[in-house]
């Protein structure tokens, strides 16, 4: 059994694979983990405040192992933010009450759950990205791993090392938001036929120091309103861990119109709202990082079985984005995709009809039972705020009815609003270093790193375009909605501009795969080992 | 040919790095680690000279449990069996006390040949090897850049040692000796699947560090450089501004 990714969706199904048979007998299968960080968790990026249900079924002991899971969720807060005021929400909805929840740093979590999977005895490879599906006919039969050791014209160095064919009775696509394996797996089969096109979000974050007193550890802050417009989704967060930590974060929906808008101006206008610069005052940021967001919720949730290969967690779209949370979701659809592959291999017959048993337990377990009656929600905030929210408590009434259900969805890059001739107005932000920041120093507090000698892993098809079309269209937004300046619009010859790409500020968000215009970026995994690092994120 | 390689775990570089409430070291807690970079040369190049004569490559490691984490990179990458050394203490230890550490887990074991990297990314004294090989009775030579292939490995080794100004020296030295690596000696290697795999059944022999001799200096504080930025207006006739801002420029910025 192979499974690609080490998130909390991909540890889990691992760790319930290598475990399964304490409770059902048999041999326990050989399972390996593929993970393209480093090390276990430093690609990891949420807010994060846990749901830890999935977390007991996993393990009923995981409070004894010592679970890093931080504090216990003291007090909600939800404020409709103007440009200076904060208005309390009088109550405070259901689906964000977090009592029983922990804020948690996933970064921390999910190294600890590589631990548990190690002494499981699965074999986790870091610094291993899945370069491509191998099959056999239309069977996924594994992962060929990505080469290292080419350099940026694509020659092999001297230390060259070739990708690895690692064959799997099962592959567990656990590659995360928009994952480039799962991508490819979706288009060869139309694995979203007859389902919503997924819509994304893209989450900024920042890890604060502050000064005793600020907010007590366990604090949970949500935010809406400002800075953004009422038809844009989105909001901001602020979570209180022990020690003066502070998560401060500003989520932003990939369906916006404006193609002037920033998202990393966006987060750093909320850090400016009294209300956060007062928490953040006399602080210190230490830490940056970005990650995109399924928020399409169930109706966009794509086929998730074939011949020989299943798709779990945000890879999948199992996240619930009305109670802003995945992580638990991700874990479930592991172990049910763990106990189908488990069940699968040992009648020897690893097909699609075989492996949709995942799909059964998916639907009569709690990730339906979560996600169905919120499924026009994210759909209903397309038409703003106010109709959002009107929905939203509609839906908890009725169960999600709606006149049309599935409420219609659109991709999000295709609601981008063409500019007539040239730049959009892109509002800046005063950036004084202590409070707000430039994105190149917000990256360099990523801790990302690439080996420059490579070649560039953001594939543009067609340069042409930028320099024309888009940059007349749409005034090249990929200059804007990439969080690490990883694009930029370069001088070239005869008066004209041509696209930059430092691949090497990427931190591997997608959010350019996701939200190009033209959808001719391809992001594919750099060579393994490289990206962020999210200690303690 | 019988070869130690000793290693560091070092906090990353380009980390941007805190200091502890002490003062006097820095938040480790959350840090990111790896190996210093100049003793993963080190490491390669004992593979290289294993593969060359034959032998074994044993690492050695002195620090606090967190070190596993190279131990195991360098067993990936191919070396044999490994020897930590565990301490807490030894994180922010001096060169001296590293040294006696690394003596006591190589000292009992006959090794042809010692390997460390020139200095270490994090205090970067560039003593830990010369100290060790004093410790050891051994001879050493520094800021290794090639390794002859020419010697057998039994008796003598010819290397190339780097001086200034882009001056080199060839010298030749008996084993059992101690070399101390430059970083770009060699190409690095990647660890494969394979090597993971083969690292699981390794040997990492942990000892303790029983009896650690006091050190020869203590860190009384550790500051983050300022970044500093002044604008100064020089006001006055443009004669006389200019004079003034050729004097600023030559005395004060030391910019001319």
């Amino acid at each position: 059994m192979l499974v690609v990714g080490g998130g909390p969706a991909g540890l889990a199904a691992a760790y319930r694979l290598a475990t399964r048979h304490r409770t059902v007998g048999g041999e326990p299968p050989v399972v390996a983990v593929l993970e393209k960080s480093r090390e276990p968790g430093a690609h990891m990026l949420s807010g994060a405040v846990l749901d830890p249900s999935a977390l007991a079924d996993l393990m009923p002991d995981w409070q004894s192992r010592g679970a890093p899971v931080a504090v216990p969720v003291t007090e909600d807060r939800i404020y409709f933010l103007t440009e200076r005021r904060r208005i309390p929400f009088p109550i405070t909805p259901p689906p964000l009450r977090n009592h029983g929840n922990y804020v948690i740093s996933l970064n921390r979590l999910v190294r600890w759950l590589a631990e548990q999977v190690e002494a499981a005895g699965v074999d986790l490879f870091a610094g291993f990205a899945g370069a491509e599906l191998l099959y056999e006919g239309d069977r996924v039969v594994g992962v060929r791993t990505g080469d290292r050791g080419v350099d940026r014209e694509g020659n092999r160095k001297a230390a060259f090392e070739p990708g690895v064919d690692i064959r799997a009775r099962v592959t567990v696509l656990a590659d995360g938001v928009r994952g480039n394996l799962t991508k490819t797996l979706v288009e060869r089969f139309g694995l979203d036929d007859g389902r919503l096109p997924q819509v994304y979000a893209v989450g900024i974050k920042e890890l604060w120091e502050v000064p005793s007193g600020r907010l007590p550890a366990g604090a949970v802050i949500h935010t809406m309103g400002y800075p953004l417009p009422h038809e844009q989704f989105g909001g901001g967060f602020l979570y209180a861990l022990p020690d003066g930590a502070l998560s401060v974060g500003f989520v932003a929906g990939l369906d916006y119109r404006d193609p002037g808008f920033d998202p990393h101006t966006a987060f750093q206008r909320f850090k400016r709202h009294p209300l956060v610069a007062d928490l953040l005052a006399g602080g210190e940021m230490v830490r940056y990082g970005a990650k995109a967001l399924p928020e399409g919720g169930w109706h966009a949730v794509p086929r998730c079985h074939v011949d020989g290969a299943l798709i779990v967690g945000d890879a999948a779209g199992f996240l619930n984005s009305m109670r802003l949370k995945g992580i638990h979701l991700a874990m479930q659809s592991g172990m049910a995709a763990a106990d189908a592959a488990l069940e699968a291999v040992r009648a020897n017959d690893a097909s699609a009809e075989r492996l949709a048993q995942y799909a059964a337990l998916v639907e009569s377990g709690p990730i339906r039972r979560e996600l169905h009656p919120v499924r026009n929600v994210h759909q209903a905030f397309a038409g703003g705020l106010l109709p959002g929210l009107l929905y939203s408590g509609l839906s908890l009434v009725t169960g999600g009815w709606w006149i049309r259900d599935p409420m219609p969805a659109h991709a999000g890059h295709t609601r981008l609003r063409r500019v007539a001739g040239g730049e959009p107005a892109a509002a800046a932000v005063p950036v004084d270093r202590r409070l707000t920041f430039d994105k190149l120093t917000n990256v360099h507090y990523s801790g990302t790193r690439h080996d420059e000698d490579q070649p560039s892993h953001l594939l543009v098809q067609d340069t042409d375009i930028c320099r024309t079309r888009c940059r007349e269209e749409y005034g090249n937004p990929c200059t804007r909605f990439c969080p690490a300046a990883v694009y930029e619009m370069v001088d070239a010859e005869a008066g004209g501009q041509r696209l930059q790409i430092n691949a090497s500020n990427c931190v591997h968000c997608k959010t350019c795969d996701i939200m190009d215009p033209y959808q001719i970026i391809d992001w594919v995994p750099p060579e393994g080992g490289g990206g962020p690092r999210y200690e303690g994120m | 040919m019988k070869i130690a390689v000793c290693i560091k775990q070092v906090v990353t570089r380009d980390w941007p790095v805190r200091i502890d409430e002490s003062a006097a070291w820095v938040r480790d807690g959350d840090a990111s680690f790896e190996m210093n970079e100049p003793d993963a040369y080190a490491l390669e190049e004992g593979l290289r000279l294993k593969e060359r004569h034959g032998g074994e490559v044993v690492v050695c490691s002195a620090g606090p449990a967190r070190v596993a984490q190279v131990i195991r990179e360098a067993l990936a990458r191919g070396a044999d069996r490994a020897i930590h050394v565990e301490s807490e203490d030894l994180a922010t230890a001096d060169a001296g006390v590293v040294a006696e550490a690394l003596a006591s887990a190589v000292r009992e074991e006959s090794f042809d040949l010692v390997l460390t990297g020139l200095q270490s990314d994090d205090q970067g004294f560039g003593e830990t090897g010369v100290i060790l090989a004093e410790r050891l009775g051994l001879p050493h030579a520094t800021i290794i850049m090639e390794i002859a292939a020419d010697g057998d490995g039994a008796g003598r080794i010819r290397v190339k040692r780097e001086l200034e100004g882009g001056w080199f020296q060839w010298i030749t030295l008996p084993t059992p000796a101690l070399l101390t690596i430059q970083s770009g000696i060699n190409q690095l290697r990647y660890a494969t699947l394979r090597g993971i795999m083969a690292a699981k059944r390794k040997d990492v022999r942990t000892v303790p560090f029983a009896s650690p001799p006091p050190s020869a200096w203590n860190i009384v504080a550790l500051r983050v450089p300022v970044k500093d930025k002044q604008t100064r207006f020089v006001d006055g006739p443009p004669e006389a501004a200019a004079a003034e801002l050729v004097r600023l420029l030559r005395d004060e910025a030391r910019a001319l």
